[in-house]
């Protein structure tokens, strides 16, 4: 699980300005949905492969910086990395290299590099989404775009509250540093840590529920009521929020076609590598 | 257990959207309900809660470590898998599209797992278990079945998706989750306790409606 503390760094590079940041809510939200779904359902490294070089394009023009989101990729890579390490040695194929009773199979090898692939732009798109949108204008694009109401208020306060739990959860983890707790500390009972942690846990969980209804009073106090309805600010996409997204769909239909016509040219890249 | 953007075909995907689709109207028609206006700001509050509870890392034997996940716990807290649902689509939809954790096209099935199956396993153990053992044991095993047959659910999608041979896929998921359900135990019942202990309000076992 990523380090929550790490949210604020997040929204505040998601809060410069750049031809990027400055796009409509929607549209960057609509575009990380279609960039990640075209490259799900990607069976040839050939569309993940332009789609990642055309992210790194969107990244130069929001002057993010590539080694700093290189190493969030990273830290983010042993989730489904894990999954795909065993890949090559699991699913059945011929066998291109052999040691021992350890066998490394073309469509395991093939499988592993797509799904490798696949994951490096979807997560690509995402590092791109968070350092360009603040958490607020994602929850904003989820109201207008028709998210069901509760839901889309429960997002929406959520999300303001997250920051508050950030810094609780940081003030905490300092508090025990500075009494040298060490979760780590192996010369400590195990099982005193793990209590302590729970003691944690049931604090911030306390914390949550009365900072809750302390919300929902302050909220009644301000007119809140079970008809109450979340403000959208009337800003509708300009031109170049337009000429963005369908860029995208055009470069997606291109990558399409040209799939289509010469994937027997294209080598390796042009090869379908899935095996469901 | 949060299963990544690419590790299930986007069939299969639109299939776990149905099912998150159906868990959500009833979920939320659970709340309105059970938890009166009050219920957004609370769950909301309560899943930014989880959000930081998720971070917290703690160490587990073989030298790795692993987080709580909190399903169970919502569950048994209002009795109802209905307020994990709630709390998990946001938490998850959040994880997704702004930490990278768990993909945006698996949302349905990440949902599947930790909220609507861990929400269920873990409230009806824990249900079934407290007239026999008592309330804080059947938290516990509640929580503890519920991880682990979240992650066993998770082996399953992933066999049904290709991407993982069930055979390696069940031992070796549950496995590891064997031990991270014995942490997800502890907390539970630790984080009941101190409910139970500072704000016996808020546990609607209190209540006399449960």
């Amino acid at each position: 699980m990523a380090d929550i503390t790490q949210i604020i760094r997040f929204d505040d590079l998601a809060s410069k300005e750049s031809p990027i940041h400055n796009l409509e809510g929607r549209i960057k939200l609509i575009s990380t949905i279609l960039i990640t779904v075209v490259c799900v359902v990607s069976q040839e490294l050939f569309i993940p492969i332009v789609l990642e070089l055309f992210l790194l394009i969107l990244f130069k023009i929001a002057d993010l910086s590539y080694i700093d989101s290189f190493k969030r990729l990273l830290m983010l890579l042993p989730f489904g990395g894990a999954i795909i390490i065993f890949q090559p040695f699991i699913q059945p194929g011929t066998i291109i290299w052999r040691y021992s009773w350890l066998t490394v199979t073309d469509v395991g090898l093939n499988w592993a590099i797509l799904l490798l692939a696949r994951m490096i732009v979807t997560l690509t798109v995402v590092i791109l989404y968070s350092s360009t949108t603040p958490l607020q204008e994602m929850a904003s694009s989820f109201r207008k775009l028709k998210m069901p109401r509760d839901l889309a208020m429960i997002l929406s306060i959520m999300v303001r509250f997250l920051f508050l739990f950030v810094d609780e959860l940081a003030a905490i983890r300092k508090s025990q540093k500075s009494r040298n707790f060490n979760i780590h500390a192996k010369n400590i009972s195990y099982k005193w840590r793990v209590k302590q942690v729970g003691y944690t846990v049931g604090m911030m969980f306390l914390k949550a529920y009365e900072q809750g209804e302390r919300v929902h009073k302050s909220m009644v106090s301000r007119g809140f009521s079970d008809t109450s309805e979340m403000f959208n600010e009337k800003k509708s996409p300009e031109k170049s929020d337009y000429i963005f997204l369908i860029s995208i769909i055009i470069i997606i239909l291109i990558l399409e076609i040209l799939l289509f016509k010469f994937s027997g040219q294209l080598g390796y890249i042009g090869q379908n590598l899935s095996i469901n | 257990m949060h299963i990544p953007n690419g590790f299930i075909p986007i069939t299969q995907c639109i299939v776990y959207y149905v099912i998150l689709i159906v868990a959500l109207y009833f979920s939320v028609r659970w709340a309105r309900n059970n938890l009166d206006e009050k219920r957004i700001p609370l769950l909301a509050v309560l899943a930014a809660g989880i959000f930081a509870i998720m971070s917290m890392n703690i160490p587990i034997p073989f030298g790795t470590s692993g987080h709580m996940v909190g399903g169970a716990l919502v569950a048994i807290v209002f009795l109802a898998p209905e307020a994990a649902v709630l709390v998990f689509t946001i938490v998850l939809l959040i994880q997704a599209l702004i930490f990278g954790d768990g993909g945006i096209t698996v949302l349905g099935a990440n949902v599947l797992n930790m909220a609507i199956i861990g929400g269920f396993v873990g409230l009806y153990t824990f249900k079934g278990l407290q007239g026999i053992v008592g309330k804080y044991p059947a938290a516990g095993v509640g929580a503890w079945l519920a991880t682990v047959i979240a992650a066993l659910a998770c082996a399953v999608e992933l066999a049904i998706a290709g991407t993982f041979p069930i055979t390696i896929g069940i031992p070796s998921m549950v496995l590891y989750h064997v031990f991270i359900g014995i942490i997800e135990a502890i907390l539970t019942v630790i984080v009941l306790a101190a409910l139970d202990k500072f704000r016996p309000d808020l546990l609607v076992w209190n209540r006399g409606d449960a």
